[in-house]
């Protein structure tokens, strides 16, 4: 064979190629064309065959030609295929539905006495107070006795207490948490201490396990007024700016003064009723009871080796099923209890 | 304290509003919980008068009335065989709904129409007389028809609710409350008008006071010829609106007394008394006692009793005897009036599981020096109403008289403690209005208080008073400035077991709190040990009797409450508690994590694939979890036995037990409805973690320079040979340039007792780029140990 006739059969290919590349239809015919030119039997490896009855003098010559008309022939197919492929693309692009449901990953939820536990928490920690926590399981020492209340005192009847053994309990509040950090610091102290509490009383309204946080400031000259600004603070941070807040005095053992702290009803923001019909939720009078506090009694101080002269402080207590309750719209108690998916699966905040 | 505004009006002008003084008193702190109206089912009952009455002309024994209502003549039948014209009678109007329940309609009566209902006490649960209907004139003057019943009774519309706080003694009664109020509105206040008329003949009666410190003060005086009979409706009303039911009058003389002036007493019988002499003594050897409810009380020798001359007659403070207590046909009455020790009664009341409301007075404190009044104010009722003969004189025994109380007292505390600005002046005011007299001295003021005010006896409880009578919501508000010390900071544990929480979410766990109390059968069912659990003394009941040892017996409860549903994962941190000798409060608390899962992997819907979970989940949210607060290696370790479990797989490392998984076995879990489901249960010591992980410090690795080469080797092992081993040999061989093992698949060859494991090898050299020949070597190395070691093959 000639090197001409090698040289001319070599470039009919690409003819050829370019011909049945624009009669293919689809990748699948792409393939078909792939099959007839480039594989081991196509017509290139034909075509090849006859290098070898060329002359040593023109063998280079038609290799390089032949190289060179190979990678045209690939390119041009590889360009047809890229021109199937991103029309094909295209057309699925066309097709393409965005509302199809996603995988979702499940969604984890904290429980509502741990979201508000964690808000209040957070409110403390960045006014100054630390977060302490002690045993559920108390001693009468640190639950009644150190805390001014005396066996045979008729404040202790203010507490249905469930009982371990005649002196050890199940916590009836967070307050024994006052007495055991003020044991183990010097002043200033601030904490508060959220936790598990309980009584022995069960009802629509009671649960014999609730959830309390108990907070104290002891320092040089602590007031009232600053009990009353750091809770009115926190009020508004988890009820809003617009609650009012109100002190009415009262009576706990451990604290003189005392007071219990209303705020303006969430529901119907303190008016008593909605569209005339009267509010469940304050029973009409425009306030709600949300927690109890005042000025740390000065037997506590001596309880705890703290000279009442020299250090004055303030504790309050909150039931965070109460907040709870409020802040979320919840009517009934014994829900919290019951982890009903229904219910948790709500809180995903 | 139920307070009637009628009965407060004896004492104090106050003509206000009702809901003004319920305002008021609640922020003084004497809380108005309600403003009731006891006699609400009254409203539409009138007063009526008859102003014709014939016989029913189909009936014997009805009459037919026509009632002059005031608006209208209404025409009634009526059954009672005393109506007559000219009576002026109750009238319960159509839609009264009687206390009874019955709501009066306009009715027929054998062919004559009847629009109304004339009543008789009973049926206005006004009084005990059923014999006819209640003739009205007879009683009250000034009556009009139309007028309703409240008002023409002198019946109290509304009575105030207080919650009275256990240091506020003296309020417990209409008096004290007069106090506070007159205070408040700065009315005067005034007191009962009390006449006696002793006769010629003198008591003779000892009072005889062994237990002195148990008995402050003991008077008694003596009423001859009672006529025991029912109280007049004012003081029966009175008792009624103040929720004490009516008795006889002596009976009700003493009620009145009690709540008006919050002095208890006891009327007894002196017929059924022994000799002249009352006994105030210990019970010693005594050993019951019955009291005037018919219950036989048992008695401990330190429990308080009044004697005669031969037997106890009374539980002192708390209750009378059955054997002398004020019958229909009593006549001669011994009235008591004591003021007892708080603690004394408070102890015998709460063991003996009675609160009476002498027994609640008592407890809290009595006002010594109102006491003789309250003597003579019931003397004078009883001599009133039942139209006794007073003896002359009184006996009386008085072992600890009152000693009047004096307090210290800087005004300036006040201020300093509020953090408002109140006057020394103000102070003095407010401490006079309280009944306070001051004098002044070098270093304060000494404060004598008032003999009702127990709770007032340091100088903290002066200043609350002030601030009281200040408003405790005038008090502005201010922030504090908090001050730290270097060695303060929060518990590290309470933000480890928030980071736990958090955690839980973020893999997808849904956070459930259950009681931490559960019943003994819950434990007992899960085969848990008995001896080491904290059992409640004095439970709610069965199912709450004693302090979870495992978390899984408070989750069941959630579990069962979702059993129905397709899938839930829930997670709990919470205590268990164990018994220990060693611990102040006896009991070991133990922050645990519990997670259980069951049902479906995924919900039921596009594009998820429908499978159950199951091990892998549990172990792989372990993994999880290990990995971020434990970060060394950990075994899980199959266990053979386990109470509550099948399979149980401990997790392990270096002998420290962090905790358990495994199977909830079926024949538990379908005791909790779950059915057709795996339920899984895994529990961790999360205290034990805690120390691990603030050992746990996180540290950069500096990222490889050189590239890694993978192979994989696929091994026959027999179906017992755990994974878990194949990595241990491997881990055993120490190669330095071996960065990774993974297991990439498990196979199981059908008929073939064997299955294939997978394992893909990642080498790499810290300092250059492996050769194949190097790689090769190694990865031939390992497979010929694991060969030997395991007596595994190759496909
Ligand atoms: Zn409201």
């Amino acid at each position: 064979m000639s090197l001409d006739n090698f040289l001319n059969k070599l470039s009919g290919l690409v003819q050829e190629l370019e011909k049945d590349l624009n009669e293919a239809k689809s990748i699948s015919g792409l393939e078909e064309v792939r099959v007839k030119f480039l594989s081991r039997k196509g017509r290139l490896a034909e075509v090849m065959k006859g290098l070898k009855s060329l002359s040593e003098q023109d063998k280079p010559v038609a290799g390089k030609k032949a190289n060179e008309i190979k990678d045209k022939l690939l390119r041009l197919w590889q360009e047809k295929k890229a021109y199937f492929e991103t029309k094909q693309k295209e057309e699925q692009l066309k097709t393409f539905d965005p509302t199809v449901p996603g995988r979702i990953p499940d969604f984890g939820t904290l429980h509502p006495i741990t979201l508000v536990i964690e808000e209040i928490s957070d409110i403390f920690t960045s006014l100054g107070f630390d977060v302490v926590q002690g045993p559920e399981v108390e001693t009468d020492f640190y639950n009644f006795e150190a805390l001014n209340i005396p066996p045979e005192h008729p404040a202790r009847d203010m507490q249905d207490t469930l009982y371990i053994t005649e002196n050890i309990l199940l916590r009836t509040h967070t307050s024994p948490l006052q007495i055991r950090t003020m044991l183990s610091r010097k002043p200033p102290v601030a904490a508060i201490a959220p936790g598990k509490v309980y009584r022995r009383d069960s009802d629509l309204t009671h649960s014999p396990m609730f959830h309390q946080i108990e907070g104290f400031l002891v320092d040089k000259n602590v007031t009232m007024a600053e009990l009353r600004g750091t809770l009115t603070l926190f009020l508004h941070q988890v009820f809003g700016k617009e609650t009012k807040v109100r002190f009415r005095p009262s009576f706990f053992p451990f604290t003189e003064p005392s007071a219990e702290v209303d705020i303006s009803c969430v529901l119907c923001k303190g008016k008593g009723q909605i569209n005339g019909v009267p509010c469940r939720v304050c029973k009409e009078t425009g306030w709600v009871e949300i927690l109890g506090c005042g000025m740390i009694d000065p037997a506590v101080f001596h309880m705890v080796g703290y000279d009442p002269e020299e250090f004055s402080g303030f504790a309050f207590g909150l039931g965070v099923e109460r907040v709870a309750m409020l802040k979320y719209g919840i009517g009934d108690l014994r829900i919290f209890f019951d982890n009903d998916l229904r219910f948790l699966e709500q809180f995903k905040g | 304290m139920l307070l009637s505004l009628n009965w407060l009006k004896d004492f104090v002008p106050f003509e206000g509003d009702i809901e003004e003084l319920a305002h008021r008193l609640t922020m003084v702190g004497l809380e108005v919980e309600e403003i009731v109206e006891p006699f609400s089912y009254l409203k539409t009952v009138v007063v009526g008068k008859v102003v014709e009455c014939q016989p029913h002309p189909n009936s014997d024994h009805l009459s037919v009335c026509r009632v002059d209502v005031g608006k209208e003549i209404l025409p009634i039948v009526c059954g009672a065989p005393n109506v007559s014209q000219g009576q002026f009678v109750p009238v319960a109007l159509i839609g009264t709904c009687m206390p009874s329940g019955f709501t009066i309609k306009k009715a027929k009566l054998r062919g004559e129409v009847s629009c109304g209902m004339i009543c008789s006490q009973k049926e206005l649960e006004l009084g005990d007389d059923q014999s006819g209907i209640w003739v009205l004139d007879q009683e009250f003057s000034s009556l009009t028809p139309g007028q309703d019943l409240i008002s023409a009774l002198g019946l109290d519309r509304y009575v105030l609710d207080i919650g009275i706080t256990p240091n506020r003694a003296d309020c417990l009664s209409v008096l004290g409350l007069a106090r506070e109020i007159a205070t408040l509105f700065s009315l005067p206040l005034s007191m009962p008008k009390v006449e006696i008329t002793e006769d010629d003949q003198s008591l003779d009666y000892e009072i005889d006071i062994p237990a002195k410190e148990h008995c402050y003060l003991y008077q008694a005086r003596l009423i001859e010829d009672c006529q025991i009979k029912v109280s007049p409706s004012w003081m029966r009303f009175r008792l009624l609106a103040s929720g004490i039911k009516p008795i006889n009058n002596v009976v009700d003389v003493t009620n009145y007394v009690l709540l008006e002036l919050g002095q208890p007493l006891h009327a007894f019988d002196r017929d059924f008394l022994e000799g002249n002499k009352i006994r105030v003594a210990l019970a010693g050897q005594k050993q019951s006692f019955t009291t005037l409810d018919g219950n036989n009380r048992k008695l401990l020798a330190t429990d308080l009793l009044i004697w005669d001359a031969k037997k106890p007659v009374a539980l002192a403070g708390i209750m009378g005897g059955a054997n002398s207590e004020i019958r229909e046909n009593s006549s001669r009455v011994l009235l008591e009036c004591a003021v007892f020790n708080p603690i004394t009664i408070r102890k015998t009341a709460r063991r003996l599981g009675i609160s009476s409301e002498a027994s609640y007075r008592f407890e809290r404190g009595i006002d010594q020096l109102l006491s003789p009044f309250a003597l003579q104010r019931a003397t004078a009722l009883i001599q009133t109403l039942a139209k006794g003969k007073v003896l002359k004189g009184l006996a009386a025994c008085e072992p600890k008289p009152y000693a009047p109380r004096y307090v210290s007292f800087r005004a300036p505390k006040v201020s300093q403690l509020l953090g408002v600005s109140i006057s020394e002046k103000f102070c003095h005011e407010a401490l006079t209005k309280l009944g306070c007299k001051i004098e002044s001295k070098a270093t304060g003021w000494e404060v004598l208080v008032p003999s009702f005010r127990h709770d007032l006896e340091r100088e903290i409880d002066l200043v609350e008073e002030v601030g009281r009578i200040y408003g405790l919501d005038k008090i502005e508000a201010k922030l504090p400035k908090i001050s730290k010390t270097l060695d303060q900071t929060g518990d590290p544990k309470v933000a480890f077991l928030r980071k736990v929480k958090h955690w839980s979410k973020s893999v997808g766990l849904k956070e459930a709190i259950n009681y931490s109390f559960v019943g003994s059968k819950v434990l007992n069912l899960l085969g848990l040990p008995e001896d080491n659990r904290v059992y409640v003394l004095n439970p709610l009941s069965e199912e709450q009797n004693v302090l979870r040892t495992d978390l899984l017996a408070g989750l069941l409860h959630s579990v069962q409450v979702n059993a129905n549903k397709e899938r839930f994962k829930l997670f709990e941190i919470a205590k268990t508690f164990f018994k220990d000798q060693n611990s102040e409060t006896l009991c070991r608390e133990n922050n645990r994590l519990g997670i259980v899962l069951a049902g479906k992997r995924y919900p039921s819907k596009w594009p998820f694939e429908e499978t159950e979970m199951d091990y892998t989940d549990l172990k792989g949210i372990l993994d999880h979890f290990l990995t971020i607060f434990v970060g060394k290696e950990v075994e899980f370790v199959k266990k053979q036995e386990h109470p509550f479990l099948k399979p149980a797989v401990e997790i392990v490392s270096q002998k420290e037990n962090y905790g358990f998984l495994g199977l909830v076995k079926d024949e538990i879990a379908l005791q909790y409805d779950v059915k057709n489901m795996d339920l899984w249960y895994a529990s961790v010591d999360l205290d034990k973690v805690f120390e691990t992980f603030q050992q746990y410090t996180l540290k950069f690795q500096e990222l490889p320079k050189f590239p890694a080469t993978k192979r994989d080797i696929t091994l026959v092992c027999p179906l017992h040979l755990c994974v878990g081993d194949v990595f241990k040999v491997i881990k055993k061989v120490k190669c330095k340039i071996l960065e990774d093992t993974c297991l990439t698949d498990i196979y199981f060859p059908k008929d073939k007792k064997v299955k294939h494991v997978t394992l893909r090898l990642t080498y790499r050299a810290k300092d250059k780029t492996l050769k194949d020949k190097e790689v090769d070597k190694m990865h031939k190395q390992i497979a010929d140990i694991l060969v030997k070691e395991l007596k595994v093959t190759f496909p």
